[in-house]
């Protein structure tokens, strides 16, 4: 899923890290690794995260913690647990603002006018890394929101996987706790939530046209299948791969697209040296990639 | 609502006589630095600009601010002058100038959100043109910063259509420019040129002004007028357009302006965009604290 933004404790060492040009150089590092992007505002989180590894380690300063993710023969390896250590953390329903808004102002209204989708008027979305569950079950109420008032002859269906066991059992589930819940206002909660032993639980009309399922997105005969979508997310799950697999499995999503559909990343990923048969668009606060409908130049942007 | 010719658009502003007069010292300003650079009478630019105190003052601020600031802090004008270049010197008196201009309208555009749009743009030209690797940039940020003179003009001479043209636009989530030529029949392009000519601004950036919607239009200076128009589209969507959403989606790398720089500067194809869209929100974070200090007067924080 997206990720982590909150409040980091601070402390002394962190500060310190600031102003440190190796903290920089860090940055660079995982960007050009992972493709997540790290801005300046949210040097705090990524300086916190890196002092985490470096407590583990028992590196003392960024300029050696840098040395050991650069020539260190296990380099490799600390590198995939620091990615680790950066996307942690919960997540919560309607992260994203601006995506939310793209999906509904802008990509349902267009999708929605597709000659191939105007016969059959249904609309198919994958969330493929869902983690557990926030970002699936937000795209349903998106949907219902969007469906029920303007389009009410429209109906959606909702893919979601997992590579984990335990996270899709935790997606069935649907029970969440404040954290998640925190950018639900009270009329949405009323709508879609219920409440049970001071948790909030997923009413079956939001869950109804979602299917949990667990995935590896390495497995590539099982990738073959999943075909037809409009919409993919893929949140912060191909910083775990290599080129190769990243790029194999983003031509899976790529294939697994309607022409004219949208694929989202997280919010400070990128293709950029990865795939190259996507265009990358941007929407108000936000960038996706599309997949060129009939008429459309072809890719070559990400 | 009555459409309004050029015509009737020009006899309206030569009747009226209202449009706003070039503040003094940048008249002088200009005259001043019209000579070649090494001719420029530094001591008489230095006087030009201390005369007015508070401005004098905005400008050392605005040239210790994260966005400007170099290694060493400016103390004096002839200090910035020195290592920030003369040029720089002549952008920051215009950026601190201009908003004065607008202080009076009380309908229309809020001068926060429209100093916020003009600094961001200017900015983004002025980055994307060094990314580029476009030749002679120092009129980048200039041209940026004026583009949508033509929207101070609107506001001042129409304030009666003016704002429910902004209302339109805002409430209809469209491009103010398309709001325009439907409402008014004439745009902030035109109206703008009108006050570009009336300024005796040099071509290059009146045309900018006029072309800037329609870059392909331009007959000369089409560097400046393609890039303006792509950093104008890329702080509408990253938080520093009008203050409200436009519902639109923008394929960079399909636009015609794109294209044509692309040809020319063979930088473009090594620019990854989607980092490019990262390091803009980190400006425009700074370009919004900018512009708030200098409209509450409070010290710039170093």
């Amino acid at each position: 899923m997206a990720l982590d933004t909150q409040t980091i404790q601070t402390n002394s060492s962190v500060d310190a890290d600031l102003a440190d040009p190796f903290l920089g150089k860090l940055r660079d590092l995982i960007y050009k690794i992972s493709g997540i992007y790290h801005q300046e505002v949210k040097f705090y989180l990524l300086a916190s995260r890196v002092r985490r590894r470096m407590a583990a380690v028992g590196s003392g300063t960024l300029a050696d913690y840098y040395d050991r993710l650069t020539t260190r023969p296990n380099r490799d390896a600390e590198m995939r647990s620091l990615l680790n250590e950066i996307t942690i953390g919960e997540t919560y329903f309607f992260r994203s603002k601006p995506t939310i808004d793209a999906v509904s102002k802008i990509i349902l209204p267009k999708l929605m006018g597709l000659n191939i989708k105007k016969s059959l008027k249904k609309l198919k979305i994958w969330s493929a890394g869902c983690s557990t569950g926030e970002e699936p079950y937000t795209l349903s109420i998106v949907l219902l929101e969007n469906l029920t008032q303007k389009f009410k002859d429209w109906s959606f269906e909702i893919t979601a996987t997992d590579l984990n066991e335990n996270s899709v059992t935790k997606c069935k589930e649907g029970l969440y706790g404040e954290y998640a819940v925190r950018n639900i206002t009270p009329q949405m909660h009323d709508r879609y939530f219920t409440k049970e032993n001071g948790l909030h639980r997923v009413k079956d009309e939001v869950r109804a046209a979602i299917k949990f399922e667990r995935l590896n997105l390495q497995d590539q005969t099982k990738m073959l299948f999943m075909k037809g979508f409009d919409l993919v997310f893929c949140c912060n799950v191909l910083i775990y791969f290599d080129g190769v697999a990243k790029k194999r499995t983003v031509d899976h999503f790529f294939n697994g697209l309607i022409p004219g559909g949208y694929f989202f990343l997280g919010e400070c990923e990128t293709l950029f040296n990865v795939y190259d048969q996507f265009r990358l668009v941007h929407f108000p606060g936000t960038t996706g990639y599309h997949k060129p409908g009939p008429g459309e130049p072809a890719g070559g942007s990400a | 609502m009555k459409l309004i010719t050029t015509d009737l658009l020009r006899r309206r502003i030569g009747d009226l006589g209202a449009l706003p007069v070039m503040p003094s010292v940048l008249q002088s300003l200009t005259e001043c630095l019209s000579s070649s650079a090494e001719n420029v009478n530094i001591d008489r630019v230095v006087e030009l600009i201390s005369y007015d105190k508070s401005l004098a003052s905005q400008v050392l601020r605005m040239a210790n601010s994260a966005l400007f600031r170099r290694r060493n802090e400016v103390e004096s004008l002839r200090d910035g002058i020195l290592s920030l270049g003369i040029w720089r010197i002549r952008d920051l008196v215009y950026s601190c100038t201009l908003p004065a201009l607008l202080g009076n309208s009380k309908e229309g555009i809020a001068p926060t959100i429209f100093w916020r749009h003009a600094l961001g743009t200017a900015l983004v030209s002025q980055h994307l043109a060094q990314r580029l690797a476009i030749p002679n940039v120092e009129k980048f940020y200039l041209a940026g910063l004026l583009h949508d003179l033509g929207i101070l003009v609107n506001s001042i001479l129409f304030p009666e259509q003016f704002p429910a043209v902004l209302k339109l636009a805002e409430t209809t989530e469209t491009p103010l420019y398309d709001v325009e030529m439907q409402e008014l029949g004439f745009s902030h392009c035109e109206s703008g040129r009108i006050l570009a000519g009336h300024w005796k601004l040099p071509e290059d950036i009146s045309g900018t002004i006029e072309f800037h919607h329609h870059p392909p239009l331009a007959a000369s200076h089409t560097d400046l007028t393609c890039t303006v128009y792509l950093a104008d589209l890329l702080c509408r969507l990253r938080g520093l357009g009008y203050g409200y959403y436009e519902a639109r989606e923008f394929d960079l790398a399909a636009e015609p302006s794109w294209q044509v720089l692309q040809k020319k500067y063979p930088a473009a194809a090594a620019l990854d965009l989607a980092l490019f869209t990262f390091e803009l929100d980190e400006h425009a974070i700074q370009v919004r604290d900018l512009v708030d200090t200098i409209f509450s007067g409070a010290p710039v924080s170093h």
